[in-house]
């Protein structure tokens, strides 16, 4: 397992947990403050971010070559991956309540750094399975 | 896509992947996925690993047409 699997395996983890205790501290709040004050259960969330420690614990790997076209290839497609759907997550965000409301409606801004927030976490979560999906989720094998 | 990498190391006094690696300019994993048939370098990549053996691109890399058979070089335009 090279060292952008191992960055790649922590985010993954470190997302699932943050969702999960957002999950869990959103139910919580809901039970004591209602809507919408429970969604501060969401800045849960920033627990993600430990995720960019990763880079700094797991050290460069042995050999003269750190990374070649191949990283870059898996690397592109994962980008590709993670902005696709960081892109489909603002479209649902606009579009679900404009549905959902009607064309009428008012919603809070509050909305919008939640949305925002969800596109840049779905895009790095994706990104990060779409490297392991590549690389293999094991140190063996792996596609093209 | 195939290849005699494996084949053409052991002829090379046993040169080991990492050393291939080192020689081609990329990590060992990518000689791993190239051996197993599993990515297909860029040509610039497959001339440094023939060079590595001192041999042609065509006498490491095997293409075959999508129906399998072989393809002729003096088919090609």
């Amino acid at each position: 397992m090279n060292r952008i699997q191992k960055i790649a395996w922590v985010f993954v983890v470190c997302t699932l947990v943050a969702f999960a205790v957002s999950l869990v501290a959103v139910g919580i709040l809901y039970y004591y403050v209602g809507m919408p004050r429970a969604l501060c259960g969401f800045c849960f969330m920033g627990l993600a971010g430990l995720g960019g420690l990763a880079s700094v614990v797991f050290r460069k790997d042995e050999g003269s070559v750190a990374a070649d076209e191949r990283d870059q290839l898996f690397q592109r497609r994962a980008a590709i991956a993670g902005f696709a759907t960081a892109y489909m997550v603002m479209g649902a965000g606009c579009m679900i309540p404009f549905f959902v409301l009607g064309p009428s409606a008012t919603i809070a801004v509050t909305w919008l750094p939640i949305i925002f927030m969800a596109a840049g976490i779905s895009h790095y979560f994706v990104y990060a399975v779409a490297i392991l999906n590549q690389y293999g989720w094991t140190g063996k094998g792996g596609q093209s | 896509m195939t290849n005699r990498i494996r084949r053409l190391r052991f002829e090379h006094d046993e040169m080991t992947q990492q050393e291939l690696a080192d020689k081609a300019g990329v990590t060992r994993q990518t000689i791993i996925a190239i051996e197993a048939g599993k990515y297909a370098p860029s040509l610039p990549l497959a001339f440094r690993i023939a060079r590595a053996f001192g041999v042609s691109v065509e006498d490491v890399f095997q293409y075959e047409g999508h129906d399998g058979i072989p393809v002729d070089s003096s088919e090609q335009t």
